[in-house]
């Protein structure tokens, strides 16, 4: 910091030399100053490619030790050297800090977090807490590398159509002010082909008609501009529409897809972010709801069964060629000796009657459902 | 148990289970409200007679007043709930004997389904409303249809004694339909029993599996099970025999005593075939069972849901087995088949509702049928309405006539010159 100051003291003496080799451009008018971002020390073209074309060296400048290297020289931008560095760290700790304002919970989550990155940027800027800003802002970095370039991506893409936008918006005022123009002119023409006309059959005709010739080209003039006119409004709305729909478009801006991958685990730097809700996956379609299609409690099944009755079948290709398995007969069977075998009639029945009488709106459809309402009606026959 | 679940979700379970109280006060209110029924049709016949007879003659005689007054006072005797429940027995067995009229005889399954159509349908209705006469041929028809067994109407006719016109036959069949509640799936133990008779053989040849919750059985720990029951015999001919006989006895009893008593109604087919098998071949029923629910009861199976299981499912087996038991033919006991007769022949001939006689001619006109049964308060508001309705669209109809308009106006101008 301080060369920086003392550099801001004198400028106005040393403006016009270089600090390092002396020369004055006085004596050479074509020298530039060039800065290094990494002490902001000033110093001529050609003192750079002196000292720093063979590799990194130490700042030349008394007293400043950095390394600095050629490639990071660049022009000054700002008169004020405060102000480029100001600008330098801006730049950097918002590329790291990109948050975007769809990604918080609240208008108030952002503006604590615009609040916050400026805090960072004074910090770095006046050197206060230098060293844990850095390493806080170092590990917010590589915690959320994928999201920051999501950011940076989307940004780029919005700059990008901005871009896009305007250049589009100035050929359309472009091709409109041409269109003007060009219709000014026309019009011009035709005002002075129709004076001539009229001058012309004034000349061929017989003085009598003078006035009426003059008549007609007046209204003819006077039909053409309102032909004009009307057309003109037909193609000026015609671009207003167009106008708006591109506004339209444009105003449709991509939606975030950034992760945001906040973790339990350590506190992070950024506050009131939107919690990501990752859709559970679906889970693969269960058409049995759960059962296992061939489980059975009573009975294991065999892929054979003696039987006298059926062996025949097994080796008759003529009653198998139909697609007959003797595997569904056995199956059926089997299902039909054991199902029921553990419903008690008289338990469950009993149990049934009970709900059903409870439940007072049992569905009455046909006159065959009406019968079955018979033990709490005692109606049963049919309709009379 | 998923097979139970399965079972559960039949329409037998959910609309043809009973206990045994209320299979027993469904058919007495059954009874009931047909007897009350019974008794105003017969009264309305009546007084209908008797208003014919009036005004027939002019001036209503002395004796025929006083003759129709002690008919009035004489109580129509209707049958019991017990009454028609042997009437209902002895049809059923006679739907067996029609099916031997035909050749070849109708398969058992299909008098089966037959059989338990005709008992479902007298739950809710009564002999005496509609006499089992016509309803038992038309439910063995309906049990051709529904269990895929085809038969013409007219080749069926045939087969049905008396020779009845085939619309007689066909003519409550939407009755019987709706009484059935137009779910026709009837569950029988016979395909069970086959299922159970294979895994049986399947045992003696020592390829039985075992059951899924008793991983321990092997096939051959099964083999010498079965071969050391009670009548034990070593050779697997003995055994193979000992199976086909105690299948064909359990076949026999499913055939008749299952279906003639409420063991439809009352459990399950798997437990009516098991109880059957039981009463075939008692030690061979209790082994299979336990290959299948573990072994005989010992102490330290208390906590187990099998044998709880077990023990409930045996009470019931024995139920269902007494039921079957008690079961004898009605043709064998002349006694019984004497006072049948008797009920049939003179008692329900007298109680039967003279309005539901004619079932295919009340099939023809039966709006007709219906108003003059109810009586002029049944000519309800609806036919009322309908009529009005109708009347008031042809009324609406009429100007929009192409040519009926103009006639009226022609008579109208008429009668303006005449006057």
């Amino acid at each position: 910091m301080p060369p920086a100051r003392d550099a801001m003291a004198h400028r106005g003496d040393d403006d016009e030399v270089c600090p390092v080799c002396k020369s004055s451009r006085y004596l050479n008018p074509d020298m530039r100053f060039l800065i290094n971002p990494e002490c902001y020390h000033k110093m001529c073209e050609s003192c750079v490619d002196r000292i720093f074309s063979s590799g990194p060296a130490n700042c030349p400048v008394a007293g400043c030790h950095k390394t600095l290297r050629k490639n990071r020289f660049r022009k000054q931008t700002f008169e004020d050297i405060n102000v480029e560095r100001e600008v330098d760290i801006r730049r950097r700790v918002m590329q790291v800090l990109n948050r975007r304002e769809e990604e918080f919970d609240s208008k108030r989550a952002y503006d604590d977090f615009l609040e916050q990155r400026e805090e960072i940027i004074a910090n770095l800027v006046h050197g206060t807490d230098v060293a844990k800003t850095e390493s806080d802002l170092q590990r917010y970095a590589s915690e959320n590398m994928r999201s920051i370039r999501a950011n940076q991506a989307l940004e780029a893409q919005e700059a990008s159509s901005f871009r896009e936008q305007q250049t589009q918006e100035q050929e359309l005022a472009r091709l409109r002010r041409e269109a003007a123009r060009q219709e000014y002119e026309n019009e011009r023409k035709e005002l002075l082909a129709g004076r001539e006309d009229v001058l012309s059959r004034l000349a061929a005709g017989r003085p009598g008609d003078a006035a009426a010739i003059a008549r007609e080209g007046q209204k003819v003039l006077l039909k053409k501009s309102s032909a004009r006119r009307s057309e003109e409004d037909r193609i000026r709305q015609k671009q207003a529409a167009l106008r708006n729909s591109d506004a339209r478009k444009a105003g449709q801006g991509p939606l975030t897809t950034a992760d945001r991958a906040d973790d339990g685990g350590a506190p992070s730097l950024i506050k009131g972010l939107k919690k990501i809700k990752t859709p559970e996956p679906e889970k693969p379609y269960d058409p049995f709801g759960g059962l296992v299609p061939n489980q059975r409690d009573y009975y294991t099944l065999r892929d054979y069964y003696p039987n006298s009755y059926l062996d025949p079948i097994r080796q008759d290709s003529r009653m198998q060629a139909g697609g007959y398995d003797l595997q569904e007969y056995y199956s059926r069977t089997l299902m039909e000796a054991f199902a029921g075998l553990g419903c008690f009639l008289d338990e469950e029945v009993s149990k049934r009657d009970i709900t059903n009488t409870s439940n007072v709106s049992r569905p009455v459809a046909t006159e065959g459902a009406a019968l079955a309402a018979v033990s709490s009606t005692g109606a049963p026959e049919e309709s009379s | 148990m998923i097979e139970d679940d399965v079972y559960r979700s039949s329409s037998q379970f959910r609309l043809w289970s009973f206990t045994e109280a209320s299979l027993k006060s469904l058919r007495a209110t059954t009874n009931t409200v047909a007897s009350d029924r019974v008794r105003a049709a017969l009264r309305r016949a009546q007084d209908a007679r008797r208003s014919a007879n009036s005004s027939a003659t002019g001036t209503p005689a002395p004796g025929s007043d006083a003759e129709s007054k002690a008919t009035e006072e004489k109580p129509i005797d209707c049958l019991t709930p017990e009454e028609e429940q042997q009437v209902v027995d002895y049809y059923s067995e006679q739907i067996i004997q029609l099916g031997e009229n035909y050749k070849p005889p109708l398969p058992t399954i299909v008098r089966a389904t037959a059989i338990q159509y005709l008992r479902r349908f007298y739950l809710t209705n009564s002999p005496m409303t509609y006499h089992p006469k016509q309803i038992m041929p038309c439910a063995l028809f309906l049990a051709t249809k529904t269990d895929n067994y085809y038969l013409s109407l007219r080749q069926f006719t045939e087969g049905v004694p008396g020779q009845p016109a085939a619309e007689d036959i066909i003519a409550p069949e939407f009755l019987v339909m709706q009484s059935l509640r137009f779910t026709f799936d009837v569950r029988h133990p016979f395909r069970g029993l086959e299922g159970g008779v294979m895994e049986l053989r399947a045992i003696s040849q020592g390829q039985g599996q075992p059951a899924p919750h008793l991983l321990a059985q092997t096939p051959e720990d099964l083999r010498r099970g079965l071969f050391s029951l009670s009548p034990s015999s070593a050779s697997a001919a003995a055994m193979n025999d000992r199976i086909s006989r105690a299948h064909h006895a359990t076949r026999e009893i499913l055939k008749t005593a299952a279906q003639i008593t409420d063991a439809y109604f009352l459990y399950t087919p798997s437990q009516i075939w098991l109880s059957a098998l039981l009463l075939a071949d008692r030690p061979l029923a209790e082994f299979y069972l336990d290959t299948k629910l573990g072994g005989p009861i010992t102490t330290q199976q208390e906590g187990n849901p099998l044998y709880a299981l077990r023990t409930k499912l045996l009470l019931t087996l024995n139920n269902c087995a007494t039921i079957l038991q008690a079961y004898k033919p009605l043709a064998s006991d002349d006694v019984r088949m004497k006072t049948l007769k008797r009920i049939i022949g003179k008692k329900l001939y007298h109680c039967q509702n003279p309005e539901k006689a004619n079932l295919a001619g009340q099939k023809r006109i039966p709006a007709a049928a219906a108003a003059a049964a109810a009586g002029e308060s049944g000519t309800s508001e609806s036919e009322m309405e309908r009529l009005a309705k109708k009347r008031k669209l042809e009324h609406g109809n009429e100007p929009k006539d192409l040519f009926g308009g103009d006639l009226v106006m022609q008579r109208t101008k008429e009668k303006q010159l005449d006057g």
